[in-house]
């Protein structure tokens, strides 16, 4: 099983467990203290296990517009996106954050369960264009620092005004005396960002622990928490993003999940682009939906039925938990479109018990109360 | 007695299920053990079998959620539920916070008690078969 930098750390203070051939954290003192940290304060996560790839080159614009959905054109240096690609028909073979380096360099940053996938995918699409794909997932260490005190904890230990960096953009700054890059992103909802510790192999880990440690340092005063994959999950879904391999595969479009914000069908060419395009005149048969649960009982969990009436099975379950800020069952679903409506009631059912749920609009919260758009 | 991290009671027996028993003439109290609740973490939904349900030694009388996991309850002992615990509805947490005691599960009436021992390990088993399990 594969380590990151910090398991000398975690190995001693969480519960581990593997995820995507890593032996990683999924809790220290327990999802919801850690959850609630990121919610309502500052959480630090290592997500090294992460898939990193360069893409570099003359061309490198004009292929990641050919295998990727959305428009990388409007990218300046420094700036990020969220994006998909797809296959021919359209199915999600993964979702990512690209950022733009330089103008002809980007930072690509995939799922770890697709780290062989994504990159022999890029490296087979690549060879018509004159651009070079270089894996640098194993010199990178990479955490996410999220939560309203992100900021401010960052500061402490950064060179770089991080003030002056928006949600989606970027920039290099020494941390803690150590080279890295910060991208104003990350995947629970909050504002935050994800640090990079560049040219740091397993083998020599001193740097990235030496981030770490500072950046936990410096949130002391703000009460950070160092959090594992269990927070990082219900986080994202309370946030409604999608976890790739339950809400979005192979088989689902990003119409269908809801990202249809992330298809250019404007641009040229582009690999699925004639499925999406077809989906899109024709109209999607089913979507993904959130699920707020309105009873007390089990919670809702991936592959359970979703019901209208207790006559007509119309979807299942993708994704599905305890939320820690709603203290109720909330889950992701796929249902049928005219079914897919706000304020609708469904039924989940939970090993054999129908379970009253409504069709709510994401993030599962309240956005002016948390999340990066709450008024502060 | 104490073994690693978890705390074995005395005087109770205990199934390889982690589920112990504490035997009351021809009662039992279930619950579930200190390891099982350190493993499962952060409970936070608890389903049993309702009160006069038969339930048989080794099968499931219920389900215990965590917010990211959901394990079945298997019962340590064959009879009749006559008591189910109604305050782990509102609180299931008291699964975490007091296993032995606050947080136990069920009353059953004991139908063949002698049958049970046969596959119920004492605390010094139970203690030694967690330590195998953790190594």
């Amino acid at each position: 099983m594969r380590r990151t930098h910090l398991y000398g750390f975690h190995k001693q203070n969480a519960k581990m467990v593997e995820f995507a051939s890593f032996e990683m954290p999924i809790w220290y003192k327990g999802i919801i203290p850690e959850h609630m940290a990121v919610r309502t304060r500052v959480g630090i996560f290592d997500i090294t296990h992460m898939g990193r790839a360069l893409i570099t080159g003359a061309k490198s614009e004009a292929f990641l517009n050919h295998v990727i959905t959305n428009d990388v054109s409007v990218l300046t240096p420094l700036s990020a996106q969220y994006s998909v690609m797809c296959n021919e028909n359209g199915g999600i073979k993964d979702d990512f954050v690209l950022s733009k380096l330089e103008p002809e360099k980007f930072l690509i940053v995939y799922n770890a369960a697709n780290r062989q996938k994504d990159y022999q995918w890029l490296v087979q699409q690549s060879k018509a264009f004159d651009v070079q794909v270089e894996d640098v997932s194993d010199n990178v260490a990479m955490f996410a620092v999220q939560g309203s005190k992100a900021q401010q904890t960052l500061q402490k230990i950064a060179e770089a005004d991080l003030s002056k960096i928006e949600r989606f953009k970027c920039g290099w700054t020494k941390l803690a005396g150590v080279d890295g890059f910060v991208s104003r992103t990350g995947y629970t909802g909050e504002d935050g960002f994800e640090v990079f510790v560049w040219n740091t192999p397993l083998s020599k880990s001193e740097n990235a622990v030496k981030v770490w440690n500072a950046i936990l340092k410096a949130g002391e005063e703000f009460g950070i928490e160092p959090c594992g994959l269990g927070a990082r999950d219900t986080l994202r879904l309370e946030a409604g993003m999608c976890l790739y391999g339950n809400d979005i595969d192979e088989t689902t479009t990003p119409f269908e999940a809801g990202l249809s914000f992330v298809v250019k069908l404007k641009k040229d060419s582009f690999i699925g682009k004639d499925a999406l395009a077809k989906q899109k005149a024709e109209g999607i048969k089913r979507k993904r939906v959130g699920l707020k649960i309105l009873e007390k009982g089990p919670n809702p969990r991936p592959k359970q039925e979703v019901w209208k009436d207790n006559i007509q099975k119309i979807g299942y379950v993708t994704s599905g938990t305890f939320s820690p800020l709603l203290e109720c069952g909330v889950a992701m679903a796929y249902v049928s479109i005219e079914h897919a409506t706000e304020g609708g009631t469904v039924m989940v059912k939970v090993r054999d018990k129908p379970l009253k749920a409504e069709i709510v609009k994401f993030p599962l919260y309240d956005p002016t109360k948390y999340g990066y758009t709450r008024q502060k | 007695m104490r073994a690693l991290d978890y705390e074995f009671p005395d005087k109770l027996y205990y199934s390889k299920e982690h589920e112990w028993v504490r035997l009351e003439d021809e009662e039992a109290v279930v619950g579930i053990t200190d390891y099982a609740q350190k493993q499962l973490h952060e409970i936070v939904y608890v389903e049993i079998q309702s009160e006069d349900s038969e339930v048989k030694q080794g099968q499931t009388m219920g389900t215990v959620e965590s917010v990211k996991s959901v394990s079945d309850i298997f019962s340590p002992v064959t009879g009749k539920i006559i008591k189910v615990n109604s305050e782990l509805a509102e609180s299931p947490e008291l699964l975490n916070q007091d296993p032995y005691g606050k947080g136990w599960l069920v009353k059953i009436n004991l139908s063949d008690l002698k049958k049970d021992m046969e596959n119920l390990l004492t605390t010094a088993q139970y203690a030694e078969y967690i330590k195998t399990m953790e190594t």
